[in-house]
């Protein structure tokens, strides 16, 4: 438990992961109309931020473990385990988005603040499931070449995919709350 | 036929993803509660992810350290245990550094995107950030911690336990802490 060890391994780690989220803040100071004009939007903010969080680091960790396994490699990766786990985790995103989005209705309405159920639903959606997409894309693509190079995956993809995956997630749910707001 | 089954993978994460899901709308419902403040002041909006980004980062690197200690046995599961003490003093000033530092990356980012400040001047926006991050470092590095030891004394692995409660509880919290001294510093007032 060497804490001159820690100090010089995780404060860099730390500040630039710091960075990174004041990208993700710039981009949620420029949603100020949306928020405004959308109640409720707020609300699901970080629970999505922390879904994804949750559902890219799992997928991580677990493509990690399985090319430790000697399950998958870099000639190899396209494998029926990477399609499982790559499925599991997109519809994980399609249920947990809903679930945020059925509580973030009822939880204001306790409040006395009346969002539109549909388009809080769509957004949360909407926002989840793309920036799944995109996410799950960017994992395959950093474990390949994490793999090319001969590196443990297990260091790399979880201060990496956090910090892009929450800058991605608000920009996607930006997007979203944009695109809702147009076709309702 | 491989190792991983889609239906396995969810029927695990779902409960877990489901709790988090719930304590994170708390947080969402507070930062409604203040929404008028921070759509008023952008800057402050900037702010949200950063404290919480830090936070949950701040308990994941100590609760793994801690978990890897526990599990060679190179710590104790006691509060006397000195090397503990350490441990926790030393993330407790990596989390002042880090928050004292990024509060004036955002400040200097404002300014250069050009996001409005409202009445917040520099040195007052370093108070508040510094002293939220304080307080909430403390509350993070003892939720850490205590999920750590508890989590290994019953014989649950603390890897999987403490991500996830130290980001929760850090987002609620931070996001409470943050108010709390925009409140005492009369900010928007």
């Amino acid at each position: 438990m060497d804490t001159g060890e820690m100090v010089k391994q995780s404060l860099p780690l730390l500040i630039l992961c710091g960075f990174g989220a004041i990208l993700t803040g710039g981009t949620l100071s420029g949603m100020t109309r949306v928020l405004e004009s959308i109640p409720g939007l707020i609300v699901v903010i970080p629970g999505v931020i922390a879904m994804r969080g949750n559902i890219s680091t799992a997928l991580g960790s677990r493509i990690g473990s399985a090319y430790h396994l000697g399950l998958i490699d870099a000639d190899n990766l396209w494998s029926e385990d990477l399609k499982q786990n790559i499925f599991g985790s997109l519809i994980l995103s399609v249920l947990v988005s809903i679930v945020i989005g059925v509580l973030a209705y009822f939880t204001s309405l306790l409040l006395n603040v009346y969002p539109n159920p549909l388009e809080l639903i769509l957004i949360v959606l909407l926002g989840g499931v793309s920036s799944a997409i995109i996410l799950t894309a960017l994992t395959i693509i950093i474990v390949y070449i994490v793999f090319k190079k001969g590196y443990d995956p297990d260091n790399i993809t979880g201060p990496a995919l956090a910090t892009i995956g929450d800058i991605i997630t608000m920009v996607c749910i930006l997007g979203s709350a944009y695109l809702v707001e147009v076709i309702l | 036929m491989g190792m991983y089954n889609w239906r396995v993978i969810i029927r695990n994460s779902l409960p877990l993803l489901t709790l988090t899901a719930f304590l994170e709308i708390i947080a969402g419902q507070i930062l409604q509660g203040g929404e008028k403040l921070l759509v008023s002041i952008p800057l402050l909006l900037v702010c949200i992810p950063v404290i919480n980004s830090v936070g949950g980062n701040l308990g994941s690197i100590l609760g793994a350290r801690l978990a890897s200690a526990l599990h060679i046995g190179s710590i104790e599961v006691n509060f006397r245990d000195t090397r503990l003490i350490e441990n926790m003093l030393v993330a407790l000033l990596m989390g002042l550094i880090t928050y004292f530092i990024l509060a004036i990356g955002i400040y200097l980012f404002a300014v250069f995107i050009g996001i409005e400040a409202g009445d917040v001047d520099v040195l007052e926006f370093i108070g508040i950030v510094v002293l939220t991050g304080l307080l909430l470092s403390c509350v993070i590095i003892l939720v850490s911690v205590l999920t750590a030891l508890v989590s290994f004394r019953r014989g649950v692995d603390p890897d999987d336990m403490v991500a996830p409660i130290v980001t929760t509880t850090g987002d609620i919290m931070g996001i409470l802490f943050f108010f709390i001294l925009l409140q005492i510093f009369g900010v928007g007032i």
